[in-house]
């Protein structure tokens, strides 16, 4: 028999509900923010993998519900002057739709393909099936994990550049912190490596999708259509990757560096398939214990 | 009904991981906002606060931010909104758009004030990113809760009920 509950009994335990739901929250955000090892993305990730056969196929719908309907207007127009040739033609537009999101995935992948053959970089090609709900951070899902060799801090870019950074792994998902997103940063430099100094940073720049490239020499000379690429000092990106190009740009002095926004030259709001570069930085050699003159003196 | 509420919320959560895909801007949009606030107002309050949980936990699961971060901001949220209905008459569609309003900044400085607390990054730009939200949401959400009284409302609900009745009905006058 079913308990029937008075609509006060049900108010009074509303507070205790509250309480409850509320305390579970406080103890995972304390857990999710006291983990710096990486392990705190571990719930998340785990959830992503399991959600991610149903956030491929809701993407791709999603995919073809926005051009479906961008058709749909122009169908319209031509429906108004000739019914019949609209009818013998949305078996053709629905063909061509067909053929055009091929071929762009195929222009896409074989960009990619260059990269790797030009490149020499060992890469996972992988599609983005999700981006961040939230407007406060810019990351995207992919739908390959570490049983594909991807790990964390492994570089993401496309033919065009550097994308993002791995920052959590599943076994079939991984999540990329995007380039554009403000605690995403990278060594960059302007012009060419080796022979610019004018060496900086670039980290995300509000949410107009540009970069903020910092610490660049006042006394360096930069112009505005400069294009900038990774300096590899960063152990994350390997040098010599596109970043972007200079938009906008305020001269510095000897005493401040330059004021310069960057472009970045990878179309990340429109990411389709993208390249993980399995790429291991190489490691740093330790500095040295002991100074010359005690090494000198115990030698004697 | 239950069913309908848990499909409600996955398929707001799911809509809401692939809005920037479509088209960047609708970031802006929180569609998990709208559900929490819809169910919010049927003055439910256990209901509103397990919708509130489990959409925000959910949408944290998608998200880099703190896990748990929305969880707490939406289900606080939804209790405040039901203990609100309770006291003042907000069935009229017109007050509903100040109360959506009210909660996506409530829900926009929440969420930033864990973020503080909780010693991470700070999230900025917080004016222009919560006003360009609660814009979005808020009309977004007028139209959203329209279609949500059609599928949900006890009255819709009575006449689906008896739609099969007026139709055995209107046959056997026709055969009289």
């Amino acid at each position: 028999m079913a308990v029937t509950r008075t609509q006060k009994e049900i108010r009074q335990r509303a507070p205790l509900w509250l309480l409850a739901l509320l305390g579970v929250n406080l103890v995972l955000m304390s857990v999710s923010a006291r983990d710096e090892s990486g392990h705190k993305r571990l719930i998340q990730v785990w959830a992503q993998a399991v959600a991610s056969p149903v956030q491929s196929l809701f993407s791709g719908a999603t995919g073809a519900g926005a051009g479906f309907f961008q058709h749909l207007g122009s169908l319209n127009r031509a429906a108004t002057e000739n019914e019949d040739l609209r009818r013998r033609l949305a078996d053709t537009e629905t063909e061509l739709r067909s053929a055009q999101m091929a071929r762009d995935e195929n222009e896409r992948l074989r960009g990619l393909l260059d990269f790797r053959e030009k490149g020499g970089y060992q890469t996972v090609t992988a599609r983005v099936i999700a981006r961040d709900p939230s407007e406060w951070f810019d990351s995207v899902m992919i739908n390959r994990g570490s049983s594909s060799g991807i790990e964390k801090d492994m570089p993401v870019v496309t033919h065009e550049g550097i994308v993002g950074r791995i920052i959590g792994v599943s076994p079939v998902t991984a999540q990329v912190l995007l380039i554009t997103d403000e605690r995403a940063a990278a060594g960059a430099v302007v012009g060419q490596l080796g022979a610019s100094q004018a060496m900086g940073s670039v980290r995300g720049y509000g949410s107009n999708g540009l970069l903020d490239m910092r610490y660049v020499s006042g006394l360096e000379v930069v112009k505005q259509g400069d294009l900038v690429v990774t300096t590899g000092q960063d152990s994350i990106y390997p040098a010599g990757l596109s970043v972007g190009q200079v938009v906008e740009f305020k001269q510095g002095s000897a005493t401040s560096p330059h004021e310069i926004k960057v472009k970045p030259s990878a179309r990340l709001n429109s990411l389709g398939e993208v390249a993980v570069l399995l790429y291991h930085p190489p490691p740093r050699t330790p500095p040295p214990t002991t100074t010359p003159s005690n090494t000198d003196r115990e030698r004697k | 009904m239950k069913l309908k509420i848990a499909v409600c919320v996955a398929l707001a959560v799911l809509l809401q991981t692939n809005l920037r895909l479509v088209w960047s801007p609708l970031v802006h949009l929180d569609l998990p906002l709208i559900v929490v606030t819809y169910f919010a107002l049927r003055r439910d309050v256990v209901q509103a606060l397990i919708v509130g949980f489990a959409a925000g936990l959910a949408t944290d699961f998608f998200s880099k931010g703190l896990l748990g971060a929305n969880g707490f901001s939406k289900t606080l949220i939804a209790y405040l909104i039901a203990a609100l209905v309770t006291r003042v008459m907000l069935d009229n569609p017109l007050a509903r758009i100040p109360v959506l309003a009210g909660a996506v900044a409530l829900d926009a400085a929440l969420i930033v004030l864990l973020h503080r607390l909780l010693s991470q990054p700070s999230l900025v730009p917080f004016a222009e990113t919560a006003a360009y939200k609660m814009i979005a949401t808020t009309v977004a959400g007028t139209f959203i809760f329209y279609m949500f009284d059609i599928f949900f409302s006890d009255r819709a609900r009575q006449r689906r009920h008896f739609a099969f009745r007026r139709r055995a009905a209107r046959r056997s006058l026709v055969r009289r």
